[in-house]
């Protein structure tokens, strides 16, 4: 596992969190992470066309939103960890822990997603919320595609 | 057209044939559908390299897993033309339902994947299983993508 594959999960990890996300790596990529973090919130908020009356009510939730995506960046980090680790000389064991905390991560991704487009049809209407998760569904596919091509497929 | 296009892309992620009759995909389109899908197969198998016992083991629970899988697609399908029926006068209603839906086809997928990743996990080596996951996450994203790119955001 190089430094690559590191930057690079982590900063699959960073699509769903923040800058804070890049804790295993150096602070040129600390800084590449959170200029990415800015970016996303950019565009997240320009896609949206909202009024000011609704990014008043909007951002705040956004926000928290986010802060719940470090969390589960910070699982992702852990989890690339353990993969990195154990890449060599994977044994069932740690391919099977790998493989249930992988499931487990993603359905509490989709968890967070399905709790705070509730949130957010409180205060936006619902076409725009539906607006918020295409945006969101596009830039988590590209960035887990940049992350994952660099991932070596596991030793058979 | 651009309909036509997604529903190629979601079809050849899965078991293909009869879905494909159901949405009136011309019979071409559905010869190239379950080419797409045997390479899918054919990536698999070159991916994972299989043991004799070990493809008994694992090939029916592949089929039986995309054959679920096969029929979320097509509430995708479904949903996705409904929205681009409706994609100029959609109400705020129909947006909630939409929106509904959608979760709803994504934790079912999520309740498979998990379902079914268990049990290959115990049909073959987990190292295997591990990589079988990650083959398949990367086509998800391939298709996710090129399916995302075709659907228009909402007003």
């Amino acid at each position: 596992m190089n430094k690559t594959f590191v930057a690079l999960a982590a900063l699959a990890a960073c699509a769903v969190a923040g800058p804070l996300a890049a804790q295993s790596t150096n602070a040129e990529d600390q800084a590449l992470l959170s200029q990415i973090q800015t970016d996303k919130r950019a565009i997240v908020l320009k896609g949206l066309q909202l009024t000011d009356s609704e990014s008043a009510a909007f951002i705040p939730i956004y926000d928290e939103y986010e802060a719940e995506r470090k969390q589960l960046a910070d699982r992702t980090i852990a989890l690339l960890d353990k993969f990195a680790a154990n890449y060599e000389s994977m044994t069932d064991e740690a391919a099977r822990g790998i493989l249930k905390d992988w499931v487990s991560l993603e359905d509490s991704r989709l968890e967070l997603t399905k709790k705070y487009a509730k949130r957010f049809e409180k205060v936006l209407s619902a076409s725009k919320v539906l607006r918020f998760v295409q945006i969101e569904n596009k830039l988590d596919t590209a960035v887990e595609m940049e992350a994952v091509r660099v991932i070596p497929l596991a030793k058979p | 057209m651009k309909l036509l296009a997604l529903a190629l892309i979601l079809a050849a992620t899965t078991p293909f044939v009869a879905g494909a009759q159901e949405t009136g995909l011309l019979t071409d389109e559905q010869i190239l559908l379950k080419r797409v899908m045997e390479d899918k197969r054919s990536v698999y198998a070159a991916s994972l390299a299989l043991s004799d016992p070990e493809s008994r083991a694992f090939w029916p629970i592949y089929d039986e897993y995309e054959a679920k899988v096969k029929t979320l697609d097509d509430r995708f399908l479904n949903l996705v033309n409904h929205f681009a029926a409706e994609y100029d006068t959609l109400s705020d209603a129909e947006a909630a339902d939409m929106l509904k839906e959608k979760m709803d086809i994504e934790k079912e997928r999520m309740a498979l994947k998990q379902s079914y990743t268990h049990r290959i996990a115990k049909a073959i080596p987990p190292k295997k299983a591990l990589r079988y996951a990650q083959v398949e996450t990367r086509i998800e994203n391939i298709v996710r993508r090129d399916v995302y790119s075709l659907i228009p955001l909402a007003h």
